[in-house]
């Protein structure tokens, strides 16, 4: 099994983010206050339901993270479904760009934690409620800090790669069941299973990414 | 010999191991959720949500053992040289 290039996989993931930003660009050309227009309609039908999720999860401070929850989980589906057209592969199926994908959802719940409620605070959430047991809480806060990006990364990684590494697979089958006569698409029931993967792991990811948001964001009063 | 004979049964058993108690913690998990859709069919559609994310979590789990078979069974030793070490070749 050999490993793909990781420039490859960016090359992929560049042709996503041209792909999804034309789709943004020209949608949302004459924009009027009353949908009219079917592509309108089905925009904000996403964005609304992608708001309601956000704000659902980080609640009325979930306005400004919307976006960047929603990015997320657009560009994540996008990136999952492109591993399923045929002649290219899954960004999401190497370690670098869900590792990048990791730690910038890193930043961003840490950075979202100390600019809600100051630096010392946030240091003073990490240690816990009764400040005598500082050196025990410390440790296990960090090292679950640490273990937060590590899973996401390695969820969306192990998915997305298991699954294509069984379509090959089964793709080799196809001429071996009935030997080199008739080709039968024994890949075929993966495929399908394969886009319920890539929705419920875009959904995933984006979902743990508006919880770690929203308890980095509560402070002291949530727990 | 006893190294690979332990690595081989590494991975044979380790993935299996790890679907074992994933399934069990799953299929409790889809019943607690199809009680409290039967219970309150109002509230299904927050129960579905919850219930697919909790699976795609306890799956999460597997995925850590399947990628620790791919890293160990690259260092699984060729079957030839393993018939010729046993006829003393």
């Amino acid at each position: 099994m050999e490993e793909a290039s990781p420039w490859l996989l960016f090359a992929f993931s560049v042709l996503v983010i041209i792909a999804l930003g034309l789709f943004a660009i020209l949608s949302t050309r004459r924009l009027e206050r009353i949908p009219t227009t079917r592509r309108q309609g089905l925009v904000e039908l996403i964005v609304e339901s992608l708001r309601n999720f956000a704000v659902g999860i980080i609640g009325p401070k979930g306005e400004k993270y919307t976006p960047f929850i929603g990015t997320l989980f657009i560009y994540i589906l996008a990136m999952n479904l492109l591993g399923l057209v045929p002649g290219f592969k899954a960004p999401t199926s190497g370690l670098s760009i869900t590792v990048s994908l990791a730690v910038v959802v890193f930043i961003v719940y840490n950075a979202a934690g100390i600019l809600e409620t100051g630096f010392i605070p946030y240091l003073k959430h990490l240690a816990g409620e009764p400040l005598w047991l500082a050196p025990l809480m410390l440790p296990i806060h960090l090292i679950g800090g640490l273990a937060r990006p590590l899973s996401l990364s390695i969820r969306l990684f192990g998915n997305i790669f298991g699954e294509e590494t069984i379509l090959v697979i089964l793709a080799g089958m196809t001429y071996v069941i009935i030997p080199y006569v008739v080709a039968i698409p024994t890949q075929f029931p993966i495929v399908l299973f394969d886009v319920f993967i890539a929705f419920v792991q875009a959904l995933v990811f984006s979902m743990l990414s508006a919880i770690y948001i929203s308890v980095a964001v509560a402070g002291h009063e949530a727990h | 010999m006893n190294y690979f004979v332990a690595l081989a049964l590494a991975v044979g058993f380790g993935l299996p191991l790890a679907v074992l108690s994933a399934a069990m913690a799953q299929g409790r998990t889809a019943s607690t959720a199809l009680e409290g859709i039967a219970r309150q069919p109002e509230a299904a559609g927050r129960i579905q949500t919850a219930m697919i994310i909790g699976l795609a979590l306890i799956e999460s789990l597997v995925i850590y053992a399947l990628l620790m078979f791919f890293l160990l069974q690259v260092k699984l030793p060729e079957t030839e040289a393993v018939l010729k070490i046993i006829r003393g070749g």
